[in-house]
């Protein structure tokens, strides 16, 4: 074996079947240093100290039994080379446990000196080898990924290159143009924009595999952001003469998601169900709630088109899944945006399915978690099983200046959230996570529970510590303000917790005409999605 | 037909921009969309030239890539943080990166914004105009 004397880990509950083998270990190694244990949580134990060469198992220990055994081992130390001692009835066990990862079983009672040093000795040979072969897949993974993200990266450049100019000849930056050559030019600057969403997928769907892909997820109306990936997607389904709508029911909740992936999963299923839907067919958005998951908002995305067939359905969310039998002008895109969609989707802790009927269409359904107020609110607007007296809702309100600078803005916002965290009574005071979609003005909202008195003292602080930041002086205006939560009646025959709700709709519906006041459309996101598509 | 007048904003015209980028085309064609919008520019193609240039024109506002040789975006951004005359310039950062990281790190740099190649070249003149008077407000830092 290796370097120096092999360590083994015997674990084995019998005196005399342990004897034994450490006896013919003795025998047939010149040096090796043996530690017996009789039960398996010694034997978890001396591997969280130390790391032995190999694991000599007996399956039935006082604490532990059969299979459950060497997988709790295996478990513990992946990569150490695991040796079953099996008696004569177990045998089955003991193959079984072979297929399942140990590196070999012996039969007691039955072992030689010489047997039992060769079976350690190749079953240590094995377990390296597959430690090697794991290595190096994993390290062809990441290379994979980087060598996508270079090339991705790289293709760009030149890409870029060919939009600069494209525009130019098109904005009659060069000389006038013809309206024929206009055309043209923009036939080009379609397929620019095709391929730079194709880069953009790559190097997302590379992101997903590599487990890079983030989401941020904020308390958002999931209704306007349905409304908004319908106006987006609107000239591209009016092209086809295709009906896209929206059914919602304004009844629903605020939701827990990152508001641009939120509209990138739209906007991708959307994309696909005109994509797949003749002219004169339809593209319909739902969002509703079902009885019995009540903490998910239930999303969908039908179209009219000729349907998916059934052998088909499994593989959808596949990475480079392309239709087969897609024979119209629409350029396949690299089949990666569903599966993208669907990562994202897991990400917030929701699912993604579809279900379709050849000739009849398709709906791609998906779930997001609903954003529960009534959880956050619970540990700081209650003490002793009783509502608290005096409940303010303290609301700050960031604006930027007319014309202020995306980028830097978003990273005032976050910086202010941060001082506001700051700036509040961490038992007493709660900031609520941030509201909204992309719009400029970004509202945080506090629930204290506290009186008007405190409340003062720490609007004073918001303003003081918030306000002074140079970012925000430089780039937008702070704006904090207060008012009371009603509290319930005197004599209120409700529990606790449907009290504790009713202050957690109070607040909602308050966030809720916040958002309603909002513009949430920014260009940027507007010319990512309609010239991307 | 894209390009604006620029009547409203007369104290814009004229501003000086500094387009630091490796590709000459890409350079070329900026400039080309800068100066039809009333912008003066010049043209420097690595991170080194960029600090020296900067300081010999005194430009209003810097476009700058991040991969750029004899000195990246980064080091670039730090170099200006230096200079008193330069630290003030507003820079907007035009990369082919991408904004995960990059983003976050040139705005904490002292960027005034961040762009993924290719930009919206409406969005980027409305962000250099953004710039321009938000610098302007700042007052002393600039040149009239």
């Amino acid at each position: 074996m290796e370097n120096g004397a092999p360590h083994i880990l015997l674990i084995e509950d019998n005196p005399g079947d342990a004897d034994l083998v450490r006896l013919r270990l003795v025998e047939g190694y010149s040096d090796v240093h043996v530690n017996c244990v009789p039960r398996l949580a010694d034997a978890l134990a001396c591997l969280e100290a130390e790391t032995p060469t190999l694991v000599l198992l007996d399956l039935n220990l006082p604490d532990s039994h059969g299979a459950e055994t060497f997988r709790r081992i295996m478990q513990k130390v992946p990569n150490v080379p695991v040796v079953i001692l099996s008696g004569q009835d177990d045998e089955t066990l003991a193959m079984k446990a072979v297929h399942q990862g140990v590196q070999d079983y012996l039969v007691k009672g039955d072992i030689t000196s010489k047997q039992l040093e060769r079976a350690l000795r190749y079953a240590v040979e094995r377990q390296g080898l597959l430690r090697s072969l794991e290595i190096t897949r994993r390290q062809q993974l990441e290379f994979k990924n980087q060598f996508l993200s270079h090339v991705s990266h790289e293709l760009r450049t030149p890409l870029t290159c060919i939009h600069q100019y494209v525009t130019l000849l098109l904005d009659g930056l060069a000389g006038a143009i013809a309206p024929d050559q206009a055309d043209h030019l923009r036939t080009v600057l379609k397929s620019v924009n095709q391929l730079h969403a194709m880069i953009r997928d790559l190097l997302e769907a590379t992101r997903a595999d590599s487990g890079k892909l983030r989401v941020e997820p904020r308390c958002i109306d999931i209704g306007e952001l349905i409304q908004q990936a319908v106006a987006m997607m609107r000239p591209t389904a009016a092209e086809k003469r295709i009906g896209l709508e929206a059914g919602l029911d304004p009844s629903i909740p605020l939701v827990y998601a990152d508001p641009d992936r939120t509209l990138e999963v739209f906007i991708n299923l959307i994309d696909n169900g005109i994509k797949f839907t003749p002219p004169d067919g339809s593209v319909i958005v739902t969002a509703s709630r079902v009885e019995t998951d009540p903490a998910s908002v239930y999303l969908s995305v039908s179209d009219s088109g000729r349907g998916i067939p059934q052998e088909s359905l499994p593989l959808v969310f596949e990475r480079l899944y392309q239709d087969p039998d897609a024979v119209d002008g629409n350029r396949a895109g690299l089949g990666l945006g569903l599966y993208i969609a669907k990562e994202i989707v897991n990400l917030h802790g929701g699912r993604m399915w579809v279900a379709s009927q050849p000739g009849s269409g398709s709906t791609f359904s998906f779930t997001l978690p609903l954003y529960s107020l009534a959880k956050l609110l619970l540990p700081v607007i209650t003490l002793q099983g009783r509502l608290r007296e005096a409940l303010v809702l303290v609301r700050v309100e960031l604006t930027p200046l007319s014309k202020s600078l995306r980028g830097s803005w978003k990273e005032t916002c976050q910086r202010c959230l941060e001082l506001l965290r700051q700036c509040i009574y961490v038992d007493k005071d709660l900031v609520l996570p941030p509201t909204g979609t992309t719009g400029p003005v970004e509202t945080f909202f506090v629930v204290a529970a506290t009186d008007m008195n405190r409340v003062t003292i720490m609007m004073d602080r918001i303003r003081g510590q918030v306000g002074a930041l140079p970012q925000l002086k430089n780039s937008g205006t702070l704006r904090v303000t207060a008012e009371i939560i009603p509290g319930p009646p005197a004599a209120d025959p409700r529990t606790l917790e449907q009290q504790v709700w009713g202050v957690a709709d109070y607040v909602t519906e308050i966030i809720q005409q916040g958002l309603a006041g909002k513009q949430n459309f920014t260009e940027k996101e507007k010319h990512k999605y309609a010239h991307g598509k | 037909m894209r390009t604006e007048s620029n009547s409203e904003k007369q104290p814009l015209n004229r501003a000086k921009i500094m387009v630091v980028d490796d590709d000459p085309d890409l350079r070329q064609a900026l400039s080309l969309r800068l100066r039809a919008n009333n912008f003066d520019t010049v043209n420097v193609c690595d991170g080194y030239s960029a600090i020296a240039m900067a300081q010999k024109e005194k430009p209003h506002l810097i476009i700058l890539d991040l991969g750029l040789p004899a000195g990246d975006g980064f080091a670039v951004l730090k170099n200006l943080q230096q200079y008193p005359a330069l630290s003030g310039i507003p820079v907007i950062v035009l990369t082919a990166r991408d904004p995960e990281g990059n983003e976050k790190r040139t705005l904490e740099s002292g960027a005034v914004a961040f762009f993924q190649k290719p930009a919206d070249n409406e969005e980027l003149l409305g962000v250099i105009r953004a710039s321009l008077q938000a610098g302007w407000g700042w007052g002393g830092a600039l040149p009239s």
